[in-house]
């Protein structure tokens, strides 16, 4: 079975997004920054969620939000990118050692993906480009663009 | 027997204090022992009168800040800091140490997340600290300056009535003067109800001693070669010491 959940913060307002880049855009979208798990599990869902909740979300900052719908709208173009698979992605051992730990936790993680969301808002439009060759290192990282939302 | 009292100084990976934090400690008469989380058994804390939580990034602050030190501590030796509190132990948290502090629900409350400006500030503040019984601010004055280094200090609480009840009610024991950081309330520091647990973002531990400060002409209130850092650290020796010798 495969879940999505996605978190986005309450008390973090949108940023100008030049701040992102090696060279400022002439008219600066602003951005928002979400993190997004994709997770495979086998196992009682409702135990994947409350794990999700204690480990992945703060319950006063931040959101949490389930599904494949964006959990922001009114965007011009959102980034996702994450580390590429067989690349060594520290958080997610850090994620994936402590579940271990658990003693009964009621599914088996089979596969989580985590991905970096970068919500861009106004600007002229899709500059997807500067922004995937600014923030995305070919090397380690696997990334995709989202059309806007409005 | 050593009859000074015991601090146990947690490390975590990604933990970068804890060398100065030791030395703070040593130097207003504590007996430290810096022990890696992997070596943590609830056995350690036996005979320790101070657990200390010191700053850095531990795990990399993957997830957040202080999310996976708490998971693993908790894991490790579960409700024994609670246990340790109960029981007249003394916890301080200092930046890092201060966010895992909120994540295990021993502080009232809160979560510190990226700073209003959205980068790390690294600078002096001025604090003004509004709990003067405090055990670790009784030797301090009304007003002083500490260094910050953080990107996630800023304290915010579900609503900012919550935050602005802490500083009312004196579980907000130290406030920055300015605006800082974007923390509601301008809180700096917390402690919870037995005022022997208390987290701050400053770094007391960079600033021992007067010769610390970045202006080099600077006095400062306090008397002596100390700076406020020392105190900060002494007023809880002060405090354990004669906490001791009362039971």
């Amino acid at each position: 079975m495969r879940e999505i959940y996605e978190i986005s913060d309450r008390f973090i307002e949108a940023g100008d997004a030049n701040g992102l880049l090696y060279e400022p855009l002439a008219e600066a979208p602003t951005y928002r920054r979400t993190r997004r798990y994709e997770i495979e599990f086998e196992g009682d869902k409702a135990a994947l969620e409350a794990f999700v909740r204690k480990t992945l979300l703060d319950e006063i900052s931040q959101e949490l939000h389930s599904g494949e719908e964006p959990a922001l709208d009114g965007f011009s173009f959102a980034l996702d990118y994450g580390m590429k698979p067989g690349a060594l992605d520290l958080e997610k051992e850090a994620i994936l050692n402590y579940h271990r730990g658990i003693p009964e936790p009621g599914f088996e993680l089979k596969e989580l993906r985590i991905r970096q969301r970068i919500y861009l808002f106004g600007g002229k439009g899709d500059e997807s480009d500067r922004f995937v060759r600014d923030l995305c290192n070919a090397a380690i990282h696997q990334w995709n663009v989202l059309p806007g939302h409005v | 027997m050593e009859d000074r009292p015991c601090a146990l100084l947690l490390k975590f990976p990604g933990t970068n204090c804890d060398a100065e934090t030791a030395r703070a400690l040593e130097a207003v008469g504590f007996v430290t022992e810096v022990l890696p989380v992997s070596a943590l058994k609830p056995e350690k804390l036996v005979g320790v009168s101070l657990v200390v939580l010191s700053g850095g990034f531990s795990y990399g602050d993957y997830v957040m800040s202080g999310r996976i030190a708490s998971l693993v501590t908790e894991q490790k030796i579960g409700a024994t800091l609670q246990d340790f509190r109960d029981n007249g132990g003394y916890l301080l948290g200092i930046c890092n140490g201060f966010q895992i502090l909120t994540q295990l629900d021993l502080l009232p409350s809160g979560s510190l997340v990226e700073n209003a400006s959205g980068r790390f500030q690294c600078q002096w503040v001025k604090l003004r600290k509004l709990a003067p019984d405090s055990p670790f601010l009784a030797q301090l004055p009304e007003e002083f300056e500490l260094p910050i280094a953080h990107a996630e200090g800023r304290l915010v609480t579900k609503t900012p009535e919550e935050a602005e009840a802490y500083v009312k009610g004196g579980a907000a024991a130290l406030v920055y003067a300015d605006d800082v950081n974007g923390s509601f309330g301008r809180i700096a520091g917390l402690q919870d109800e037995s005022g022997r647990v208390f987290g701050l973002m400053p770094h007391p531990e960079r600033f021992l001693r007067k010769r610390d400060h970045y202006d080099p002409d600077w006095t400062g209130p306090e008397e002596g070669e100390w700076g406020s850092g020392y105190w900060l650290f002494r007023s809880l020796y002060q405090a354990i010491v004669e906490a001791d010798s009362d039971s």
